[in-house]
């Protein structure tokens, strides 16, 4: 017995050069099997400026670059003006103007529905993703939401001495006539007026009219109506009182010295994403590194970076919150944080976006 | 005595045959295909607007499905149905329409003497000035200007400033009709003036001087005299306002504050906000269908003007 429990060394040599074998293989195998195509000189991200392309530079292109080898362009046409372009491209099977959109995820789930996304759903970093990667209303990962975003109450404290507005409908005080500001198509704020003229979420999209009885109640207030930079402009100019805007534009303020708070009021406020996802119709090599870029978004040190950049809650769980941000009802992280934040499905904001748009500016510009 | 032809150099035949082939080509007096040639840019220009209007058109007939973002294979006039009954459309068309008349009208009426000053004065300094008034704001974008009358006029603007010495709250003096109109007319000036000033220049002054010497007053002269000979320029500087004004972009989305949306901006929202190209495109064809509506019905009423390059109008 202890005889046959003693290793042969003829046993132990052929078992040592089987492993030393397996070894070798196992560790060419791995590069073998997954043959990194040729690198492109560079790889073309579309992004919004400022603040929010050095965000991007910061903590995802560059370190991609340092990583790879490959520079990484930032194109900063408008999301909205590049989509025709990507469309064009796609149909006419050329190809696309960038490799990677970084685009809000409604106007991307128009290119999803579209057909002219790449599909992402097998990226390894989505593994350690929370549900908030998902596109909500399309099927797999055509897009990959990279963070959310709140359309908040900003205010100015010093025109709401009693504390921060609880609803919309303070804002319907006399003092505030011309001191509002809301987006030009009234984004951001349908769902909560919605709430505020008297009805449910659920009457979304087919019940709509409390929300434009509410839109009608806030015109008397003569409110301006803009885009993003407007927001900041008019805050530091001291120009309005209150806004319903994204809070990075808030944050944004705050930032540059301005006296701004925000707050989620009693109806709740619009919870929404942003994404990235790359158009059909580039070279297997271009398509690969464009997935690498958008893997590497997902990883924790990028998303970290990144998100302190914009002041915006992450996909990975763990992230940590930038300083002033915790707790922060614009940085929603726990399943409580998201009780009083509205979100509605991508597919049913692009299918009756058009109709809310214009309902909103025939009563604003009525 | 005559050299033989082979001692010539090789590139002199060489130069000989192309001229032979050229001139086949583009005869010396002309020939039958000299003027279409000549035309030929202007004709490859306006054909390729022509087949971007073809793509409009087609595009205008085809309705968004939302489920897929495609476009329809067949064609219907939905879009068009849509335009004409949705009341934000038709408001917007009204404004567009409204705002160009007056844009036009009181650009006439402010050019027409800046014209008549610039033109006749004495002093070479006040034309050079004049002149320099007028040239300088071609060197700005419309979007800077826009946004210069964001900084005078903005509750935080020298015009606010000024108004706050004396006393006065803070006024509200932007995104609102009037101020879009008033963006419109500074733009416009320029191009009334330039239209208005050989219209006037043609204008001998002795017929000024032979219409006073017959008695007429200074008021007379220029009600009976001087308009009706500058009814050309009147005219073409009108049409080129007007047009310019009915599709401008720029001062109603800037200056309107998102309040004061003309025909262009609807048609960018369309575009590029709900990526429906084809009620877009469909709001194209109708403010190029308005545009030229109007402009047909001045021709039927008043003439080209100016327009007409020498022609004989109606």
């Amino acid at each position: 017995m202890t005889f046959d429990k003693q290793i042969k060394r003829r046993d132990l040599l052929k078992t040592s050069a089987m492993l030393g074998i397996a070894g070798a293989a196992g560790s060419v195998a791995p590069s073998l099997l997954k043959a990194e195509p040729a690198k492109p000189k560079e790889i073309i991200v579309r992004a919004w400026g400022g603040p929010w392309v050095e965000a991007l530079k910061a903590g995802v292109s560059d370190p991609f670059t340092t990583k790879t080898g490959i520079k990484v362009r930032h194109d900063l046409t408008e999301d909205n003006e590049i989509q025709p372009k990507v469309w064009a491209a796609v149909a006419q099977k050329r190809t696309p103007p960038i490799h990677i959109n970084w685009d809000t995820t409604t106007n991307a789930t128009k290119s999803a529905l579209r057909g002219v996304c790449e599909d992402l759903s097998d990226l390894p970093n989505l593994k350690g993703t929370t549900d908030l990667a998902k596109p909500v209303g399309v099927d797999g990962y055509p897009i990959v939401n990279t963070y959310g975003y709140v359309y908040v109450l900003a205010y100015r404290p010093s025109a709401f001495p009693s504390g921060p507005p609880a609803s919309y409908h303070d804002l319907l005080d006399p003092k505030f006539k011309g001191r509002l500001a809301f987006y030009n198509d009234g984004i951001g704020f349908h769902f909560p007026a919605q709430v505020a003229g008297g009805g449910k979420l659920d009457g979304i999209p087919n019940n709509m009219q409390p929300c434009w009885d509410f839109v009608s109640k806030i015109k008397t207030q003569e409110p301006l109506l803009g885009e993003d930079p407007d927001f900041v402009t008019w805050f530091q100019n001291g120009e309005i009182d209150a806004a319903c805007t994204i809070s990075t534009n808030a944050l944004g303020a705050k930032r540059n010295g301005v006296d701004i708070a925000w707050t989620i009021p009693k109806e709740g406020a619009k919870f929404d994403t942003d994404g990235l996802w790359i158009p059909k119709g580039h070279s297997e090599g271009d398509l690969y590194w464009s997935r690498e870029y958008i893997n590497h978004a997902l990883s924790k040190e990028s998303q970290q970076i990144w998100l302190d950049g914009l002041g915006l809650p992450g996909v990975i769980p763990g992230l940590r919150p930038p300083p002033g941000l915790a707790g922060d009802p614009s940085y929603p992280t726990k399943p409580a944080d998201f009780d009083r934040l509205i979100r509605i499905s991508g597919k049913i904001q692009v299918e009756n976006e058009s109709e809310w748009f214009s309902k909103f500016k025939a009563i604003m510009q009525g | 005595m005559r050299r033989n032809l082979s001692c010539y150099p090789l590139t002199w035949h060489l130069m000989d045959i192309l001229e032979a082939a050229f001139s086949k080509i583009w005869p010396k007096k002309g020939g039958f295909w000299g003027p279409y040639l000549m035309l030929s840019p202007a004709i490859l220009l306006v054909g390729l607007l022509v087949l971007g209007l073809a793509y409009i058109g087609d595009t205008s007939l085809r309705t968004l499905d939302t489920s897929t973002f495609l476009f329809s294979e067949e064609w219907s006039l939905a879009n068009y149905e849509r335009a004409l009954t949705e009341p934000f459309i038709r408001s917007v068309i009204w404004r567009s329409i409204l705002g160009a008349t007056i844009v036009t009208m009181t650009t006439l009426l402010l050019a027409f003497p800046y014209t008549y000053i610039m033109v006749r004065t004495r002093s070479a300094f006040l034309r050079k000035f004049l002149l320099i008034a007028l040239f300088l704001p071609f060197f700005i974008g419309q979007v800077v200007r826009a946004y210069g009358w964001l900084i005078i006029l903005g509750k935080q603007g020298i015009v606010n400033d000024i108004l706050g010495l004396i006393g006065i709250e803070p006024l509200r003096m932007l995104f609102n009709y009037p101020s879009v109109l008033f963006g419109l007319v500074q733009y416009m000036f320029p191009f009334a003036v330039l239209m208005l000033a050989p219209a006037l220049t043609a204008i001998p002054e002795e017929i000024e001087a032979a219409a006073e010497s017959l008695g007429a007053s200074w008021q007379e002269t220029m009600l009976y005299v001087i308009l009706p000979m500058a009814k050309s320029g009147l005219i073409g500087a009108g049409l080129v306002v007007l047009t310019l004004s009915l599709t401008d972009f720029a001062m109603p989305a800037i200056l309107g504050g998102g309040t004061q949306d003309f025909v262009a901006n609807a048609i960018y929202d369309q575009f590029f906000r709900t990526s429906d190209q084809g009620f877009g495109s469909s709001l194209a064809v109708l403010l190029i269908a308005i545009g030229s509506l109007l402009v047909w019905i001045i021709f039927m009423l008043v003439g080209a003007g100016t327009l007409a390059l020498g022609a004989k109008d109606k």
